[in-house]
């Protein structure tokens, strides 16, 4: 492989790690969220636009859940009284609504301002 | 014994009364309270923006059938058996192998053939450049796929044939949750070396709409429109024939997990350079169809 090749190859590599990972250099916002009963407490979160956001998924239930997002694209499976800890990208100003994958009527919604 | 006037009018009426019925159930629930869905798979052949949940993986088996060129009798098919994931919430990447059917008799300029064969690979690389939210209906995804066949895709003979297909998918939501529009812009070039050491050249540039509807939480459908432009060269200066293909999809979500898509596309109007006939089939053909089914884990 010529050095050219390699410098090439090298280049697409760091444009794709960019590409693929949420901005590292800002302090993420942090969030928590309690899933218990069936239900996330509370259904509505907030968080500032443009600004990773760390969620922090804490499932008091007896049984496992998943956390699942189309808008965010994101999922955990989160066992039974542990906590799941979801990296999202920094995000623009809208609702971005989330459920357990394992209950149709567990609800919620992530507000960004 | 029907007539095949009769069974196609049979078969029409089956199709009106499920999609009154399917109607009549979206009439019924309440589409507010609906999760959202993802775009890929809901527009047929057309693809929409969506990329999948980050460390989401999922299987699929893709194919798609061929049917019908200016005489004899011509079907093919070719499957992808694919794997998908997304590390994370930008990007999406697949691959898988290839594998083909061909049955071929008395089709002008191509051998009699009935072969069941491996016939390759294929990756995709599948960037989200513009995500929806809710305050923006429209998302967009620029995606990459070479492949490698060693099966001609048309005539099914044996060559070294290499694709890199690039495609614009966009789709904008009308409706929350219920109407969808989808569109793709192709440019496809590749090169093809057969076992008499000829080298040919050719590509496939075009472009698609499609308007899909989602009559229940588990079920779309709608149509789609294809125009595409085939040239004897990558560079797109050997123009050779173009077509229209439209057709009818549908998608169906069984499980949380578990998925199939389908679509039919007919050519309706097309044109070969040089050939004062109706309808390209020398480049296309008459009828593709295409089923999907996926499993996510």
């Amino acid at each position: 492989m010529s050095i050219m090749t390699r410098k090439l190859t090298l280049a697409a590599l760091c444009a794709m790690a960019m590409l693929a990972s949420p901005s590292q250099a800002q302090q993420a916002a942090e969030i928590q969220v309690t899933y218990s009963n069936g239900q996330f407490q509370p259904s509505e979160v907030r968080a500032p636009a443009d600004k990773p956001i760390t969620l922090r998924v804490r499932n008091a239930d007896a049984k496992a859940m998943e956390f699942e997002s189309k808008s965010l694209r994101v999922e955990k499976a989160v066992a039974a009284n542990s906590e799941g800890v979801i990296n999202v990208r920094a995000l623009k100003p809208g609702r971005y609504e989330f459920y357990d994958d394992f209950n149709e009527k567990a609800r919620g919604a992530l507000v960004v301002q | 014994m029907a007539t095949k006037f009769q069974r196609r009018n049979a078969m029409a009426q089956c199709a009106a009364a499920g999609l009154f019925w399917c109607s009549g159930a979206a009439r019924a629930e309440d589409a507010s309270s609906w999760r959202e869905i993802e775009t890929k798979y809901i527009f047929g052949f057309t693809t929409g923006s969506g990329i999948g949940l980050e460390g989401e993986k999922e299987f699929t088996v893709d194919s798609i059938s061929r049917f019908g060129k200016r005489d004899g009798h011509y079907a093919a098919s070719e499957t992808k058996y694919e794997f998908e994931f997304t590390p994370s919430q930008l990007i999406q990447i697949e691959f898988g192998a290839l594998g083909s059917t061909h049955h071929i008799a008395g089709v002008t300029d191509l051998d009699d053939r009935r072969q069941v064969a491996f016939s390759g690979a294929f990756a995709e690389l599948r960037y989200l450049a513009i995500e929806r939210t809710s305050n923006n209906p429209l998302a967009v995804t620029l995606a990459v796929e070479p492949t490698v066949r060693l099966i001609d895709e048309t005539s099914g003979a044996r060559v070294h044939n290499y694709e890199l297909e690039t495609i614009i998918n966009a789709d904008l939501e009308l409706l929350k949750n219920r109407l969808f529009a989808g569109f793709n812009l192709l440019y496809e070039p590749e090169v093809t070396l057969t076992r008499m050491g000829d080298v040919q050249r050719e590509a496939k540039f075009g472009g698609s709409a499609a308007l899909s509807l989602r009559i229940a939480s588990n079920v779309v459908v709608g149509g789609e429109i294809w125009y595409l432009r085939h040239y004897d060269s990558a560079a797109l200066t050997a123009f050779t024939g173009d077509a229209v293909m439209v057709g009818p999809t549908l998608y169906i979500q069984f499980t949380p997990k578990m998925f199939m898509t389908a679509a039919w596309n007919t050519q309706v109007w097309g044109r070969e350079i040089g050939n004062p006939v109706s309808l390209n089939l020398a480049e296309f053909q008459r009828n593709r169809a295409k089923l999907k089914f996926a499993w996510e884990f």
